[in-house]
């Protein structure tokens, strides 16, 4: 992926931070998730994940000093969301958002706070991936989860005119900025002062 | 966790990952609908007995009390049920009934599978390391976490911050800064440890697993591939 030149090659230790910051965000986006059975929540899980997720995206920003970083923990997202039964819609979508996300960040030579805030909005939309069978498969989703019952699928249906797929990326972004902003506060009230960020 | 790292496990890492996309297309997002019935049910049983023979008793037994309840409620108690109860009572059957083999498999993976073995597998597909290695870190990380999180969950209830507490808004931070902070530091220390194996060489690394095929691999596949084959005639037919 990036062979430019050696240092700016992942090595072990890049990709053990990758790791580490994948299984506390998933641990995080998994206990979210069980609130998706409520149909409100599930239009806003991507949004929470913006905000609780954000603190722990901006740690894992600090670590980041090489391209490539944001992109694979993107791509490991949509994976795993593959693998937990949301269809492959989410791999696709999660690789253009990493890479998106990877661009800003890189723009702010992988230092720049206000760079690191805006990574923040950008990255949670990979949550977006999940909601696209929704929209693009409408029928064939809800006749999948027909056995939830018709009044979720009632619920839900009346809260996804495909306008909305719009309206909850923005939602995302404007939320994962404010996960950014809190995930800065404390990286500033707890994290520096650990010496871990 | 089974056996010695020389023997060779009951299936292979692959076997293994190809069991939980089945499950997953299958048993959770129900695809293919009324016609795959069967095989639906026969995906629901195989997690038990993958978990039996692993020699898993408690996590099998826990899943079946809870698959047990979960039917009776479903077949005898709903019928019978109306309005809102029945609304719940059908959202958290049905629910149980789709997300519990895919976590039985999911937790089977997980407890029977050796890192190095699921790297092992995953060199042989050919994987780049930039991707196995930070899965491999994350697997062997989800249980660390979960540990840590319960550890601060039950110092925190002790100052009263919980969900019940008075001080339930702060729970966030109190909550999340000590898990995130101690999760990074052990983070730190089993990079330590990788590099001192020589994760951060470029050179290849080799591998003590041996894996591969056997019969039950093989009886897997054929299962898999019937399940498509009846499914495809289904959509053409």
């Amino acid at each position: 992926m990036n062979k430019q030149t050696n240092s700016n090659r992942l090595n072990g230790r890049d990709l053990i931070n990758i790791g580490i910051y994948s299984a506390i965000y998933l641990v995080l986006a998994i206990a979210l998730a069980m609130t998706g059975l409520i149909p409100i929540f599930l239009i806003l899980l991507s949004s929470m994940y913006g905000i609780i997720c954000g603190i722990p995206f901006m740690l894992f920003l600090t670590k980041v000093k090489k391209p490539g970083m944001i992109f694979i923990m993107s791509v490991i997202m949509g994976v795993v969301m593959f693998a937990t039964g949301m269809t492959w819609m989410p791999i696709p979508f999660s690789v253009v958002t990493g890479i998106i996300a990877e661009i800003v960040y890189r723009s702010g030579n992988y230092s720049s706070m206000k760079a690191a805030v805006l990574t923040c909005g950008i990255f949670p939309m990979w949550a977006c991936g999940n909601y696209l069978p929704l929209f693009v498969q409408r029928e064939q989703y809800f006749a999948e989860r027909a056995s939830y019952g018709q009044e979720y699928a009632d619920a839900v249906m009346r809260m996804t005119p495909n306008w909305m797929f719009f309206v909850l990326l923005i939602m995302t972004f404007v939320c994962g900025i404010m996960g950014g902003l809190i995930g800065k506060k404390l990286l500033k009230k707890h994290f520096v002062k650990a010496g871990i960020a | 966790m089974s056996g010695n790292a020389s023997k060779k496990s009951f299936l292979d890492p692959r076997t293994k990952l190809l069991l939980v996309l089945v499950e997953a297309v299958l048993v959770l997002a129900t695809a293919g609908g009324e016609r795959l019935f069967w095989f639906r049910i026969l995906f629901t049983v195989l997690p038990f007995l993958l978990l039996f023979t692993a020699g898993r008793y408690k996590s099998c037994i826990t899943g079946g009390i809870v698959l047990g309840i979960t039917l009776f409620l479903q077949y005898a108690v709903f019928p019978k049920a109306q309005g809102g109860l029945a609304m719940i009572l059908l959202i958290v059957t049905s629910v149980i009934t789709r997300f519990l083999p895919a976590y039985l498999i999911g937790a089977y993976v997980i407890q029977t599978t050796k890192v190095s073995e699921f790297k092992a597998a995953m060199e042989k597909m050919h994987m780049p390391d930039e991707l196995t290695i930070p899965m491999c870190v994350m697997f062997r990380f989800f249980p660390t976490v979960r540990e840590e999180s319960t550890s601060i969950q039950a110092a925190m209830k002790m100052r009263g911050i919980g969900m019940g507490g008075r001080k339930a808004s702060e729970m966030p931070e109190y909550r999340l800064v000590p898990m995130i902070s101690c999760s990074a530091k052990i983070g730190e220390e089993l990079s330590a440890a990788a590099l001192t194996r020589g994760l951060g060489k470029s050179r290849k690394r080799t591998n003590i697993c041996r894996i591969g095929f056997g019969i039950f691999d093989y009886l897997i596949f054929a299962l898999v591939l019937a399940t498509c084959v009846y499914w495809i005639t289904g959509v053409i037919g």
